[in-house]
């Protein structure tokens, strides 16, 4: 019982929530930007978008044989990713509309914003655990090319899509990194086996 | 990197409203489609196969004629489909017009410490297409062209400077209108900004009673900060109206005063007041600024006596009213035609009301005069 109050897992269990609880809001703030974003680009928002280059998929098969600190390398490197792309998608943004959609360009900065303090949770999180945070310096494939105009379009709805899904699995990720081992009372190890 | 399943030409046309359009939409050698197994949308419409042509085995055209403005400033989505109703390949149409001409330029300065213009769009107004707006000035007999950085300060069609503008030197004031299709420029306004001051609205605006006159409150103001700084003086306007009327009565001859009376109004009702200042007189000019904002309104009630409850006159007010405007005028005009009689003025009516007011109360307490 007294590893369940340690510092450690004090400061895992309060990251884990706040995390939780940024993932809540990002998700509900992603939805409502896709609706913005599929009636500014006259999009259908049921269009099937065949997976884009360099958009992280949150589906996964097995999540339930991933451990800890799996889920949590894979979370950082697929938000990490949105962060990358989400900056695209503002600057391209801007370049097409200027300020004349300036709602929209807003609501993309402030979800580009969410994902950066998303990636310093996870970031941390590694941390505590003593796992080494991957570096991002030449990380990943070149750029690819440039997409014409409507490719960007159809980039964009698949980048807002995933990264509503992720939102969801990343609470579920967290939520079971936040749980107490039966054992020990700490919380679920990250080396541990789920 | 896998090849894109089909390519559209053109990709990302820019064309006039009205316009026609032929696009083709060519299968990668890779993909096993023919032209047949394609279809065409438009804004996630199908397009009729009637419109469509079988230029090759794998390439598939559509005539598109007389084309609307673009649904959306994105473009609209012109997107060949294998039969299935996968998206094999997009291209944005932009279909709208160039940009008229920016008019009705008008610029404020603020205390002369910055410029802030607005403009409307040319008369045709909507081009479909993003419209970008540039509003660029320089000195006019000297010095570069600048450009405005802080836009929609005021309105859409509005661009802030905030500093780094001379006094005494005319300017050249311009905005450029440009989007896909081409570019308009405004005619080129010239200003001074000393002739286009304007300050902040007054503060402090108390309004109050007149002892018990009933017709009658008095409003007294701070003028603007900007006065301190001796740049220029200010002539004021009041407006006020009943709590349940939306029609306002303008004082305009309030002069560099800080209180005024209102009178002739009617007792025991509410009124909200408001007083805005123009700056005048800036740097010992004749010229008038620009008219600040009204300040946020102030209310209050005109007393009601129970004598007045049950008026003998109810429409005394109203005549009251009549009388003191025309009264107004003929001091107005009296002041103008008749040299030394500088004295008369609506104060001095006003001042007799009060005495005549007290006047009859005396009378009603001693009883009445045969």
């Amino acid at each position: 019982m007294a590893a369940a109050d340690s510092p450690s897992a004090a400061l895992r269990r309060d990251l884990c929530s706040r995390g939780i609880r940024l993932a809540g809001k990002m998700r509900a703030d992603v939805v409502d930007l896709l609706d913005a974003y599929v009636e500014q680009q006259g999009l259908d928002a049921s269009a099937s978008v065949a997976a884009v280059e360099g958009v992280p998929l949150a589906a996964v098969e097995r999540w339930d044989e991933q451990t800890g600190t799996q889920r949590l390398l894979e979370n950082l490197v697929a938000y990490r990713a949105f962060r990358a792309l989400l900056a695209q998608m503002l600057e391209e943004q801007r370049e097409q509309l200027g300020e004349a959609e300036a709602g929209l360009g807003r609501a993309l900065a402030a979800v580009l914003l969410q994902v950066s303090a998303f990636v310093y949770h996870l970031e941390e999180l590694l941390r505590l655990e003593s796992r080494g945070v991957p570096g991002e310096e030449g990380d990943g494939p070149p750029p690819p090319p440039r997409l014409s105009l409507f490719e960007q379009k159809l980039r964009g709805l698949g980048v807002l899509r995933e990264l509503a899904q992720w939102a969801v699995r990343s609470v579920r990720d967290l939520r079971q990194l936040a749980k107490p081992s039966p054992a020990t009372g700490a919380a679920t190890g990250l080396a541990e086996s789920p | 990197p896998a090849a894109d399943p089909a390519v559209i030409s053109p990709q990302d046309p820019t064309l006039l409203i009205g316009s026609s359009l032929v696009a083709t939409c060519t299968v990668s050698p890779d993909f096993p489609l023919k032209a047949e197994d394609l279809y065409w949308t438009l804004n996630g419409r199908r397009l009729p196969a009637a419109s469509y042509a079988t230029l090759g085995p794998s390439t598939l055209s559509v005539a598109l004629a007389h084309l609307n403005g673009s649904r959306q400033q994105s473009g609209d989505n012109l997107v060949c489909h294998s039969r299935d109703g996968g998206i094999l390949a997009g291209s944005c149409l932009y279909v709208g017009l160039p940009p008229e001409k920016p008019v009705n330029i008008t610029c404020w300065s603020k205390n002369m410490k910055d410029l802030t213009c607005k403009w409307a769009p040319g008369t045709e107004g909507e081009t479909f297409l993003h419209t970008n707006y540039t509003l660029k000035y320089k000195r006019r007999w000297y010095g570069q062209d600048n450009t405005c950085q802080e836009y929609h300060t005021a309105g859409t069609y509005s661009c802030h400077i905030p500093k780094d503008l001379a006094l005494f030197t005319p300017y050249e004031i311009w905005v450029e209108a440009s989007n896909r299709l081409g570019v308009a420029v405004s005619d080129v306004v010239m200003l001074d900004i000393l002739d286009v001051v304007t300050t902040d609205p007054p503060s402090d605006v108390h309004v109050s009673r007149v002892g018990d006159l009933e017709d009658q409150l008095s409003v007294r103001w701070s003028s603007p900060p900007a006065l301190k700084d001796f740049l220029f003086q200010a002539k004021y306007q009041i407006q006020y109206r009943v709590e349940d009327s939306s029609e306002w009565k303008v004082v305009d001859d309030v002069g560099n005063q800080t209180s005024c009376r209102l009178a002739g109004l009617r007792p025991g009702t509410v009124y909200f007041v408001q007083v805005r200042c123009n700056p005048f007189s800036i740097y010992g000019s004749k010229k008038a600024g620009i008219w600040s904002d009204w300040s946020n309104p102030t209310a209050a009630s005109t007393p009601r006596s129970e004598r007045a409850a049950g008026g003998c006159d109810p429409k005394g007010g109203e005549q009251n009213t009549t009388l003191r405007r025309e009264l107004k005028q003929f001091f107005g005009w009296v002041k103008k035609h008749a040299y030394g009689c500088s004295n008369l003025g609506i104060k001095l009516y006003d001042q007799w009301r009060v005495w005549l007011q007290k006047s009859h109360k005396t009378r009603n307490q001693v009883g009445k005069e045969p």
